[in-house]
């Protein structure tokens, strides 16, 4: 698509508040949870008390004669089949539990309360295994084995993900300084307002209606019909609008399924919403995940290689989690400039909760490890860290060793920004003495779509209608990300009417096109080409009516504001609703509507990781500035300065909310988020105990964006949806160890952590856990 | 769902809690108690709603004696500008506790009665002297609050005894207070270590003092050795660090999701001293009046070389 003058845009580049707001703020939209049908029961799952153990024997028959419960469902009466990445996973399970919380049974019944009793009257009799929680430990040929059913696991370790580029050993030879480290990163949750809640219904021919804030609805459908032998052509899923998501509803869960196999047992309607301690225990978390990680550079402080072995302690069952490799490694392997990389990464299943999509998806914690490693590295080389950054940046045209085709790219010009803003030259380094500190942490993330299945595109029709108003039906959905309103502006902009004109239906899966589904910051890169191909076919088919009415050639006319006018003379013009009109209502009269599908110009990668696989890659840098109080262990962020290279800002109100939402969540995992665990029991699944953080916690957030006008991007946009959340967790680490002069190993930075490492005695090297590796 | 019971006295209030010592509960805030419920911790089946009772509310002050309802609302305690002057930790308590939204609920008797370890209040009117006010069936009566705490939810009150108000006390301007504590988050958080302190001065020394902690031990605690490591002092570093030492020894504390007890130990010896110098640099006027400490005892560039 022709580049376009920023002068020339009318709707693109304002600051439009979300469509979807006044809604919101009024609490007048309709989530999930409000939502009521005659005949709707309310369903309720037993869930495993043990972490690991052998079903027996499940005896449902008192539940079932308690008045009130219209259906019990368990692995020995319904009909399922397995889910999950390596199909590892069943909704009710019927062998074996292997955590606290995996589904064995599930209630429907005419209220919440009886399906709570019906649920207490379930006995289930259990053989009690060995559990192992320590991935180390499972590794260890002594360690129980989680899946004995799979054949094609060996161990625990369900997956590698190994990657080679250059020579690394050969680099750390020639390298002037290697620094190595141990980084962890905990087990966080998405931690949504809204919980999840699903709605099944069967019509009584048969048609499945299903109510769920799910991402990925296309997909869910057809895991619907597959993994519970339906018919997906008879099958419809409508998403409610989205109360919070980051990731925790992108594909189907468990639940899912078993709220339709209750309404299928049950011939009614049934509704399951997770508690808020059923929204910790039985829905998908962020993993840990474990590295020791080495790099090394030249005298000159040119990178030479980052060696990295990787342990992904993913958990009970392989969901999307036991990909966040994927992007992990990109960071590795391709933030800043590394001529030579290894990665030795294993997946390994343990009794715990199991790992999903959470924002960021791998990077925060890939990040954490390498950006800490960047400034440990210009200390070790008596260099600045911005300066070594600057060095070794990115920059556009830069084919990276995993074939990632870097087109815009603001990397060097971010870290310009934050470095200048925060008053880094000045002050880094030089306020120990009051226990203050800056760090700094750059990204790499991407930014035009990822290709991980067949198509990575999405579909778009656009219909005007003869009031001149325009329907845009997206593919894509909103998660409360402000995607409606940005794929509202930029058909607004392509066709040429007001904001105001636009309307976006986006929630049914009968209506709408197909579409991969929200997921690595696509959106609006992704959904928003194909929006703005739509716009622009139905905008010519006005013009060739309107051409017709003006007496003009179609190139000759533009559209402003919602009128049609020949661009020389703009007084011979019609608007732009007439002309719809004229096209209609006449004989052989006809509709203005327009599909489109964009599909990005990328490629799957191959089986050693190499691949162009999104369209653009985006890019920013932080600064934190903190205050460690040296006798709690309490750490305050004082200011937070982030640059962030969003292509083109659509709605630059939207790409601060987001960037700062972002930052806010990554401040939650730097300082205070963790699902704690005894003996694979979250200690206190609350959001209380979780940690979020407060507004008092996230101080304000500087934001600059950063314009470089994508290519590939509508009108030169790029991802901006995940960004935010990836650099606090390393530059606040980096703005500790400036403060203290003490490395923190892990996140969250939680006080008693903090102290203990300021207290100990080995101040340069306090590592916790065992050898990372695990296989050498 | 619980049957609600509206009494018109507190002498309804004590009858209907007598008459059904296993089922009934009060309630005021409700702040604890709805969460408690929901979460399956408590099912009371009779909630007798003390809200609604008139003279329990609201606080008086005469001379030195401070005097608070047991329904005055923690809301209210955050916002006195006479208590911030003359009774700092007490109020750097309450504006601690929960949110606004809880303060403005919640009450100063659910806070002592819910005796949770690591609730706000107790250190903070420990350090006050406090006497609790007590109505049952058998009559009125006080005792000290140091010996209203059993266990962690458990108080003394006999099924029918209501805490009805609690008496502190809160001297004049050579005096000071302080509350201080360590959390994850800054606001919205339970104590990982609370730390109340005050302290009376005359002529350049400490004549009386009192330390309290909270979510160090089964219930709040008064420092029984603090007091003589600092009286007829001017609370020299030395002195300091010796309260500090005999607070952490003092102390019984748990390791559990919110810190080992090790670090919670460590945190009290560093607590203990900031909140004693607060509280002196408050009863001798070298503190902007009516100021709050932060948090934690120290604040963005003041760092103090004597208090790590």
């Amino acid at each position: 698509m022709p580049a376009v003058r920023t002068s020339e845009l009318q709707v693109v580049g304002r600051r439009i508040p979300k469509l979807d707001a006044p809604e919101k703020v009024t609490g007048q939209i309709a989530y999930a949870d409000d939502l009521r049908m005659s005949g709707l029961l309310e369903g309720a799952i037993l869930r495993s008390p043990h972490p690991h153990a052998r079903i027996l024997s499940i005896d449902v028959s008192a539940a079932e004669r308690l008045p009130g419960v219209r259906a019990v469902i368990h692995a020995g009466n319904v009909q399922q089949s397995c889910f999950g990445y390596g199909n590892d996973n069943m909704p009710l399970k019927g062998d074996k539990v292997r955590f606290i919380g995996d589904e064995v049974a599930a209630v429907a019944a005419i209220d919440e309360e009886v399906a709570k009793r019906a649920i207490d009257l379930i006995h289930v009799e259990y053989e009690v295994l060995p559990a192992v929680f320590d991935p180390y430990e499972a590794l260890e040929d002594a360690s129980p084995c989680i899946h004995d059913e799979l054949a094609d696991v060996s161990g625990n370790v369900s997956m590698r993900w190994d990657f080679d580029h250059g020579d690394v050993d050969a680099a750390a030879e020639r390298a002037a300084v290697v620094v190595e480290g141990r980084y962890s990163a905990p087990q966080a949750a998405p931690a949504p307002i809204e919980t999840h809640v699903v709605i099944a219904s069967f019509s009584p021919s048969g048609h499945l209606t299903v109510w769920s804030p799910v991402h990925m609805v296309f997909m869910y459908r057809k895991a619907l019909a597959d993994v519970l032998g339906l018919d997906w052509r008879k099958i419809t899923v409508i998403q409610p609008p989205v109360g919070g998501s980051f990731g925790g509803k992108i594909d189907i869960d468990t639940h899912d399924f078993i709220a339709v196999m209750l309404a299928k047992h049950a011939r009614r309607p049934v509704r399951l919403a997770m508690s808020r301690e059923e929204e910790f225990i039985g829905t998908r978390t962020r993993q840990p995940i474990h590295f020791r990680l080495r790099t090394g550079a030249d005298a000159e402080g040119n990178l030479l290689f980052r060696d990295a072995e990787v342990v992904s302690d993913n958990g009970a069952y392989n969901a999307w989690g036991s990909h966040a490799m994927l992007v992990a490694m990109n960071t590795i392997t391709s933030m800043y400039r590394v001529p030579n990389s290894r990665i030795r990464c294993a997946v390994v299943y343990t009794n715990k909760n199991y790992g999903g999509s959470v924002r960021g998806f791998g990077n925060p914690q890939a990040t954490f490890a390498v950006e800490q490693q960047m400034e440990e590295l210009a200390d070790a080389l008596g260099m600045d860290p911005m300066d070594l950054r600057l060095r070794n940046a990115n920059q556009s045209g830069d084919v990276t060793p995993q074939g990632m085709e870097i087109t815009s790219c603001g990397l060097s010009e971010c870290l310009e920004i934050v470095r200048e803003q925060s008053g880094w030259d000045e002050r880094r380094g030089t306020m120990r003495d009051r226990h203050r500190g800056l760090g700094a942490a750059a990204f790499i993330h991407v930014g035009g779509g990822a290709r991980i299945y067949g198509s990575d595109g999405c579909g778009a029709i656009v219909k005007v209608e003869e009031s001149g108003q325009v329907t845009l039906i997206s593919g894509s959905s909103e998660l409360g990300q402000g995607s409606e309103t940005a794929l509202a502006m930029i058909v607004a902009e392509e066709i040429g009417v007001p904001i105001e004109s636009v309307q976006v239906v986006n929630s049914n899966t009968d209506i709408k096109p197909w579409d991969v589904g929200v997921h690595a910051s696509r959106t609006t890169f992704v959904a928003g080409n194909a929006a703005r191909m739509a716009a622009a076919a139905a905008r010519d088919k006005i013009l060739e009516t309107a051409a017709d009415l003006l007496e003009a050639r179609p190139c000759d006319l533009r559209v402003r504001d919602g009128v049609v006018e020949v661009a020389d003379e703009p007084e011979r013009r019609i608007d732009f609703g007439r002309a719809v009109r004229r096209r209609l209502l006449r004989e052989e009269g006809s509709v203005v509507m327009a599909t489109a599908f964009y599909d990005p110009p990328t490629h799957h990668q191959d089986k050693e990781y190499r691949g162009n696989i999104s369209a653009a890659y985006g890019f920013g840098a932080h600064v934190a500035e903190v205050e460690v109080d040296p006798g709690t262990g309490m750490v305050r962020l004082l200011n937070l300065w982030t640059a962030h290279d969003v292509g083109r800002a659509i709605n630059p109100m939207s790409c601060e909310g987001q960037i700062e939402g972002g930052a806010a969540m990554g401040v939650g995992l730097a300082l205070s988020e963790e699902l704690v665990m005894f003996d694979g029991q979250i200690a206190a699944p609350n959001l209380h105990d979780y940690g979020l953080p407060t507004s008092v916690d996230v101080p304000r957030t500087v934001v600059n964006l950063v314009e470089t006008i994508d290519p590939l991007g509508p009108f030169g946009a790029k991802g901006v949806g995940e960004g935010g959340i990836i650099p606090p967790p390393a530059a606040i680490a980096n703005a500790i160890a400036d403060a203290t002069g003490v490395r923190p190993r892990e996140y969250p930075m939680r006080p008693w952590k903090v102290k203990h490492w300021i207290d100990s005695e080995e101040r340069s090297h306090v590592i916790a856990g065992k050898d990372a590796s695990g296989h050498g | 769902m619980a049957d609600v019971f509206i009494p018109g006295s507190i002498e309804e209030a004590v009858a209907f809690l007598a008459d059904h010592p296993a089922t009934a509960m009060p309630i005021a805030g409700g702040t604890d108690i709805l969460v408690d419920t929901r979460t399956g911790r408590s099912r009371p089946e009779r909630l007798v709603d003390l809200s609604g009772l008139r003279g329990f509310g609201g606080f008086e002050l005469d001379g030195e004696l401070l005097r608070l309802g047991a329904l005055t609302r923690i809301r209210s305690i955050e916002l006195d500008a006479e208590l911030a002057r003359r009774a700092a930790a007490l109020v750097e308590a309450a504006r601690v506790l929960g949110s606004v939204q809880i303060r403005t609920m919640a009450t100063v008797g659910g806070n002592l009665c819910h005796a949770t370890p690591s609730a706000e209040m107790p250190p903070a009117l420990l350090v006050h002297e406090a006497v609790a006010e007590i109505t049952g069936a058998s009559g009125r009566y006080s005792t000290p609050l140091a010996d209203f705490f059993v266990s962690p939810g458990r108080t003394i009150l006999a099924p029918g005894d209501l805490l009805t108000a609690v008496r502190a006390r809160v001297p004049s301007s050579t005096s000071g207070s302080c509350y201080l504590r360590q959390t994850v988050r800054w606001s919205m958080d339970l104590a990982g270590v609370g730390v109340a302190a005050s302290v009376h001065v005359k002529e350049g020394a400490v004549s009386k003092a009192s330390v309290a902690l909270s979510a160090v031990a089964p219930v709040p605690m008064v420092v029984a050795g603090a007091e003589d490591a600092v009286v007829g002092t001017d609370l020299g570093s030395d002195v300091l660090a010796e309260a500090g030492r005999r607070a952490a020894q003092a102390c019984a504390p748990i390791s559990d999701a919110r810190g080992t007890a090790d670090y919670r130990r460590e945190v009290v010896s560093v607590l203990v001293p900031r909140a004693l110098r607060i509280a002196w640099l408050r009863a001798t006027a070298s503190w902007p009046e009516g100021s709050p400490a932060p948090a934690n005892g120290v604040w963005t560039g003041m760092w103090t070389g004597e208090l790590r």
